[in-house]
C-alpha cells in the first residue's frame, strides 16, 4: 500500500471532519469550544515540528478536545482519542507496516472496552479504583517479569 | 526500566487527568486519562518485547590476542558483536572490564543508531582495544553492558552469563616492586634482560618450571597462589658508554673557553672509559653531518690522537634548520585536529584547517633525513645502553633531536652535556624537548 506522505495530517483532517459531523448531527450546546481548541492543536501541530519532544506537546494539546466532545457524548470523545493517537504514532513514524496498524487497531479496540465500562458507570470512583487494581497489577507482573529475565541473562543461578 | 523525559510529562498528565477526574467527578476527564494511561501502558509493554527480542539476538565473540601474559603488558582483544536492533531504537553495547584490566587505548563499546520505521535488522560491529592487566591471576571479561532507549523508556542490562563472558586471561606476576632506579656499581649496570651474570634486582616473577634453581623459589608468592613460583633475577652488564661529540661549525661565532672545556671533559670520559672498561666507542658529527667513528678502541694513545685530530670546528656540508620528524609532524596535526573541533570562530576554523592541510602535504613529501638512516646504521650493531651527548648548543638543535630519538628508540640512555652558560638557560622544559634522560653543563 502506497501511504501518504503526512499520515499525521490525514489522521487531524478526519479528526476536523469528524467534529464537524458531531456538531451537524448531535448539535452540542459546547459546539463552540471545537473550533479554537482544533485550532491550538493545528497550531501546535505545526509549531512543534521540529522538536523532539512533540508527541507531549501534542497530547496536551489534544486532551482538552478529547474532554470538551466527550463531555457531550462518551463515543465522541472516544474517536478524537483515536485519532490524536493516530496523529501521534504517524509522527513517530509507528504506522507503516501492516503489524503497526493491527496494533493501532488492537489499541482502538481495547480504548473501546474501557470507554464502554466508563460509560456503564454512574461515578468516577470506581472505574477508578478497577484501574488503580488493574495498573498495580501490570506493574507487578511487569517486576517479576524483569527480574526473571535479568536472572536469566545476567548469569545468576536458574 | 526507566521513563524518559517525554514518558514522565505523559505520566504528569495522566496522573493530574485522574485527580481532576476524581475531584469533579467528571466521566469525560476520566476518559482521556484512562485511554491515554492505557497508551503508555501499552508502549511499555511494546518496548519492553522489543528489548527481550533484541537481548535474546545479541551475540558477542570475543578473542584475545594471547591468554597468558605477564603482568604489565598488553594485549589486543577483538569482539565481535552481532544483534537485531529494532526500529526506533538506540541501542549501546560496552564491555564490561574487570577493575585489574585498564584500557590503553580503543574503543570498549559501540553504539547502533536508531533506525526510522524498519523490520528488525541484524547487524554487526567489531570492537578492538588494548588492555593492560594490572594484577596477577586469572580474569576474564565479566560480559556486555546493553542500554537500549526510544523516545520514551530506557533500560539496560549487564550480561554477565556464558554466553557473553569472555576468554580467560591468564596473568602472570611480575616484580613491580622491585626499584625503577638501577643499581649501578663500578663497572657494571644492572640491565632488564636476562645475562650468565645475575644482580640483586628482581626483573619479574613466572611459574616454575623443572629444572630451575629451587633457591630462587618465592616462597611468600607460592604459598599464597598454592602454586611454585620462581624470581627472575636482573642481569649484570658491563658496558662503556658511547661518546657523541657534536662538533661546532666553522663560521659560526662560538666561545672558546666553552669549546676547550668540552674537549677536556670529552678527554676525560674517554680516559675514564678505557681505565674502567677496557675500551671506548666515540662518535664525531657536526650538525647533520657524520665525521668519524671509532668503535670498541682499546688503546688510549690512539684515541687521544684521534680526538686531538678532530676535536676543532668543522666545515658543514649539510644543515638543518628547524627540521621536524614525522612524528613531530603527527603530533603537530593531532595538535591541530583538537583546535579545529574546539574552534567556534569560523576564520578560526579556517586558520586551522589550512594549517592542518599545510602539515599533511608536508608529511607526505617528508623522507628519512640521510643523516637519520647513518644514525641507524651506526648505533644498530653498537653494544651500548647508555651515551653521552657533548654539543655547544650553538643554532639549530634538530639534529641532536633526530640522535636522541633514534637512541631512544634502541633503548638507549640519553645523557647531554652542554656549556654552563647553555645550561642556564635550559630547563627541564628544554630537556623534555630534546627527549634526554639527563642534561648537565660540563665543568
Amino acid at each position: 500500500m502506497n501511504l501518504p506522505l503526512r499520515l499525521d495530517h490525514g489522521f487531524f483532517l478526519l479528526m476536523a471532519a469528524g467534529i464537524l459531523i458531531f456538531t451537524v448531527v448531535a448539535s452540542p450546546s459546547s459546539w463552540y469550544l471545537y473550533p479554537p481548541l482544533l485550532v491550538l492543536l493545528g497550531i501546535v501541530l505545526r509549531v512543534t515540528r521540529a522538536w523532539n519532544d512533540r508527541v507531549f506537546y501534542i497530547l496536551c494539546a489534544g486532551q482538552p478536545l478529547v474532554i470538551a466532545l466527550s463531555a457531550a457524548q462518551g463515543w465522541a470523545g472516544l474517536f478524537i482519542m483515536w485519532m490524536l493517537a493516530g496523529i501521534v504514532l504517524a509522527t513517530l513514524g509507528m504506522l507503516v507496516s501492516g503489524r503497526d496498524w493491527q496494533s493501532y487497531a488492537a489499541f482502538c479496540g481495547a480504548t473501546l472496552v474501557i470507554a464502554a465500562g466508563i460509560d456503564a458507570s454512574n461515578h468516577v470512583l470506581l472505574p477508578l479504583v478497577i484501574m488503580g487494581g488493574l495498573t498495580s497489577l501490570f506493574v507487578a507482573v511487569q517486576t517479576i517479569r524483569e527480574y526473571q529475565f535479568r536472572k536469566r541473562y545476567t548469569g545468576a543461578n536458574p | 526500566m526507566r521513563l524518559r523525559r517525554c514518558a514522565q510529562g505523559i505520566s504528569l498528565l495522566v496522573i493530574l487527568l485522574l485527580v481532576l477526574a476524581l475531584i469533579l467527578d467528571s466521566m469525560a476527564i476520566l476518559l482521556a486519562g484512562s485511554t491515554l494511561l492505557f497508551a503508555l501502558a501499552a508502549l511499555a509493554l511494546s518496548f519492553d518485547n522489543r528489548f527481550r527480542q533484541m537481548v535474546a539476538s545479541l551475540m558477542t565473540n570475543r578473542t584475545l590476542e594471547r591468554t597468558m601474559v605477564r603482568k604489565g603488558a598488553t594485549v589486543r582483544v577483538t569482539t565481535q558483536i552481532a544483534v537485531q536492533v529494532p526500529a526506533h531504537m538506540e541501542v549501546k553495547i560496552a564491555e564490561n572490564l574487570p577493575s585489574g584490566l585498564v584500557v590503553q587505548d580503543g574503543e570498549t563499546g559501540t553504539v547502533f543508531e536508531a533506525v526510522p520505521a524498519a523490520p528488525p535488522q541484524r547487524q554487526e560491529r567489531k570492537v578492538t582495544y588494548r588492555v593492560t592487566p594490572v594484577v596477577h591471576g586469572s580474569m576474564h571479561v565479566s560480559g556486555v553492558s546493553l542500554t537500549a532507549r526510544d523516545l520514551f523508556f530506557e533500560n539496560s542490562i549487564d550480561l554477565s552469563s556464558e554466553p557473553f563472558r569472555g576468554p580467560v586471561l591468564f596473568v602472570q606476576p611480575r616484580g613491580l616492586f622491585e626499584p625503577s632506579s638501577q643499581r649501578v656499581t663500578a663497572e657494571t649496570r644492572e640491565i632488564e634482560k636476562m645475562s650468565v651474570l645475575s644482580g640483586f634486582g628482581i626483573r619479574a616473577l613466572r611459574e616454575y618450571y623443572t629444572g630451575d634453581d629451587l633457591r630462587r623459589i618465592d616462597w611468600k608468592l607460592t604459598a599464597k597462589h598454592d602454586k611454585l613460583f620462581v624470581r627472575e633475577y636482573s642481569g649484570v652488564m658491563s658496558l662503556p658508554p658511547l661518546i657523541i661529540v657534536d662538533l661546532p661549525w666553522r663560521r659560526a661565532p662560538h666561545s672558546a673557553q666553552d669549546f676547550d672545556r668540552m674537549v677536556a671533559a670529552v678527554a676525560g670520559m674517554a680516559e675514564y672509559s678505557v681505565k674502567m672498561f677496557q675500551y671506548v666507542s666515540v662518535l664525531l658529527i657536526s650538525g647533520p653531518n657524520i665525521l668519524q667513528y671509532m668503535g670498541e678502541e682499546k688503546d688510549l694513545q690512539r684515541c687521544m690522537s684521534v680526538l686531538r685530530e678532530w676535536m676543532h670546528p668543522v666545515e658543514r656540508t649539510v644543515h638543518f634548520y628547524r627540521m621536524p620528524d614525522r612524528s613531530d609532524l603527527r603530533r603537530q596535526i593531532r595538535t591541530l585536529e583538537s583546535r579545529l573541533e574546539e574552534a567556534r570562530d569560523p576564520s578560526s576554523q579556517k586558520f586551522f584547517d589550512s594549517l592542518k592541510k599545510q602539515y599533511l602535504r608536508s608529511l607526505q613529501a617528508q623522507q628519512i633525513p640521510a643523516f637519520t638512516a647513518q644514525l641507524i646504521r651506526t648505533l644498530s650493531p653498537l653494544m651500548a645502553d647508555e651515551c653521552y651527548v657533548f654539543s655547544l648548543f650553538f643554532g639549530d638543535a634538530s639534529h641532536l633531536r633526530q640522535l636522541i630519538r633514534q637512541a631512544k628508540a634502541m633503548k638507549i640512555r640519553v645523557h647531554v652535556r652542554m656549556p654552563g652558560t647553555a645550561g642556564s638557560s635550559a630547563g627541564p622544559e628544554y630537556q623534555s624537548r630534546l627527549g634526554a634522560d639527563t642534561l648537565e653543563a660540563f665543568a
